[in-house]
């Protein structure tokens, strides 16, 4: 669906994106991820024409978006972290703006639209009465029409409160689920991108320094997590076993090592072992490993 | 049919906004803020005297066809480039720094046809605020001293002349045809800085800097032989209407120098559009 090859873009002689590439399918819901001025806004600019790169390339649906910008965009649908609207215009109006750039669309579709976003009650009021929240909602319907087969979400839920995150990423999965659209979206809540994603793209320093199913990545060695009333004994104990145990009490065993060793020896150290479980790996953690 | 659709939402854009009219209402008050002083009467004794020295009848020309030029003559310029170059110059910065420009290039459409959309609504703007300022000009002239002969009197175009009302209202009305093409180069100049990395009012101030420095040189004596290199010199040859024989090649010149002026700010402005990265 869509295709970064080797997209390289410098800022004043700086490196905002470095040999970016990636390949986003039909149907997925992908995540790009990275701090701030990882180079994630310059890749969606990119992508959607805004800014030039370098070098590289950026196809959707086959069509290079440096020189076959209008047809590359035709069935794509964008939003930002501020989505940007004209204040003393109403919601239909902005709307109807907007549209009137891609081609005609029935007033139908833009009624089912609204509705899918529930804003049929507030279209016709200006914008500059609207929540953050509610633009967010507009923004998600200027994207939605005429009728996209890929929606680029640049920190979708960006100031939204956690009914509006909720509500934003019920929006997405069924964009998905029920309309069949492809979603590329960036987010610092992990959290998030870890309940939609299908696949993530962790962007360090403007280069690619993972992508794919994060789950399935990583050194293969379990994360533990133990929890003792002896802070000072247990990491000297562990230390003889050659196990680093941190501040926040994980722990990461060697390669082929016996979990139930470890707490055989802190007993017999004496050590009051209160609690010994297996750690599942949260993106967060993956997210920071990967990132350094 | 799409551009039309197009042009009406840039239109829409254009008129909703409050600031759009501020130039409509503030000519509204300077015509008559400008009617009332000539009401005054050593005001009037003065323009009187100029016209019966000229061996005329002060009240046959003390028209409201006269007072309408001198409103135009006095006011456009300077009031007009100020609320030309505000709306020219905010036209693309101002939707760039809003970060609605990145939403509109969401869309498939391109940067030239978003420019040449927004070109057309400030010439728009343009002809409707010039005209609005002749046609209120004319009417509250006329309610003000009824229907007579036209008294031209431009000192700094050298032009005296005295037109009975058929033939000086068929000037006027080209006068204002002809100064509308002449102020399109403020718009010009407003948008092309507005093209650039700017901010909306230092492209708004760029251009009155840039109008107001060209007209100060030009009005240095000393400079009067490098007076076709002022943009406002050429700017100011609507007035020639006027005059009793018309001088059409002067005037044929100067709108071709204005016309590739205006032609050149304009392809300079999409082009260094077109190459310019649009971030947050």
């Amino acid at each position: 669906m869509i295709r970064f090859d080797s997209i390289c873009k410098k800022f004043r002689g700086r490196p905002a994106v470095d040999g970016v590439s990636f390949e986003v399918g039909r149907g997925e819901i992908f995540g790009l991820l990275g701090h701030n001025g990882a180079g994630k806004s310059t890749t969606f600019g990119i992508a959607l024409g805004h800014v030039h790169a370098d070098s590289g390339q950026v196809h959707i649906n086959g069509h290079d978006v440096a020189s076959a910008r209008a047809s590359a965009l035709a069935r794509v649908g964008a939003i930002f972290e501020t989505p940007a609207f004209y204040d003393y215009l109403s919601g239909w109006k902005n709307l109807r703006f907007f549209v009137s750039l891609s081609g005609p669309v029935p007033q139908i579709r833009m009624e089912e639209v609204i509705r899918l976003v529930g804003l049929e009650d507030r279209i016709h009021d200006p914008v500059r009465t609207y929540s953050h929240g509610m633009r967010q909602r507009l923004a998600l319907a200027q994207a939605l029409l005429p009728d996209p087969e890929l929606i680029i979400l640049d920190e979708p839920t960006e100031g939204l409160d956690p009914a509006g995150i909720h509500e934003m990423r019920s929006l997405i999965r069924d964009l998905r689920t029920r309309h069949g659209l492809t979603v590329i979206l960036s987010s610092h809540l992990l959290h998030e991108v870890e309940q939609l994603c299908d696949r993530v793209a962790i962007l360090h320093r403007g280069s690619i320094a993972f992508c794919g199913r994060w789950q399935d990545a990583g050194s293969g060695r379990a994360r533990w997590i133990l929890e003792t009333q002896d802070s000072e004994k247990c990491p000297v104990v562990l230390a003889g076993l050659g196990i680093v145990i941190h501040g926040d009490g994980t722990l990461i065993l060697p390669e082929n090592f016996d979990p139930a060793e470890v707490v055989r020896t802190l007993v017999m150290a004496g050590v009051r072992v209160r609690e010994f479980r297996k750690s599942s790996r949260t993106l967060e953690d993956f997210y920071l490993e990967t990132t350094g | 049919m799409m551009f039309l659709q197009q042009f009406s939402g840039e239109l829409l854009k254009l008129f909703a906004r409050k600031r759009t009219y501020i130039g409509f209402a503030a000519f509204l008050g300077v015509e008559i803020l400008i009617l009332l002083l000539l009401n005054l009467d050593h005001v009037r004794r003065s323009i009187s005297r100029v016209i019966e020295d000229a061996g005329y009848p002060a009240e046959d020309y003390l028209s409201g066809l006269t007072l309408a030029f001198l409103v135009l003559l006095w006011s456009v310029f300077l009031l007009g480039s100020l609320y030309l170059a505000l709306v020219a110059g905010d036209v693309v910065s101002k939707e760039v720094e809003d970060g609605t420009m990145r939403m509109m290039l969401c869309r498939p459409v391109s940067r030239r046809r978003i420019l040449t959309l927004k070109l057309a609504a400030v010439l728009i703007y343009s002809f409707l605020l010039i005209w609005f300022v002749a046609i209120t000009a004319l009417i509250v002239g006329f309610i003000h001293s009824g229907a007579g002969g036209l008294f031209v009197f431009a000192p700094m175009e050298r032009i005296f002349a005295l037109h009975e009302f058929g033939p000086g209202f068929v000037r006027y009305f080209a006068g204002v045809f002809l100064m509308s093409l002449s102020l399109l180069t403020i718009p010009s100049i407003g948008f092309f800085l507005s093209c650039l990395d700017m901010k909306p009012a230092a492209a708004t101030i760029g251009t009155l800097s840039f109008l107001f420095m060209d007209m100060i040189l030009r009005n240095v004596p000393f400079f009067e032989s490098l007076k076709p290199l002022f943009l406002t010199a050429h700017m100011s040859t609507w007035v020639h209407v006027f005059e009793y024989q018309i001088p059409w090649e002067k005037m044929a010149g100067d709108y071709a120098w204005l016309f590739a002026i205006n032609a050149t700010l304009v392809v300079l402005a999409l082009a260094v559009f077109e190459q310019r990265d649009l971030k947050s």
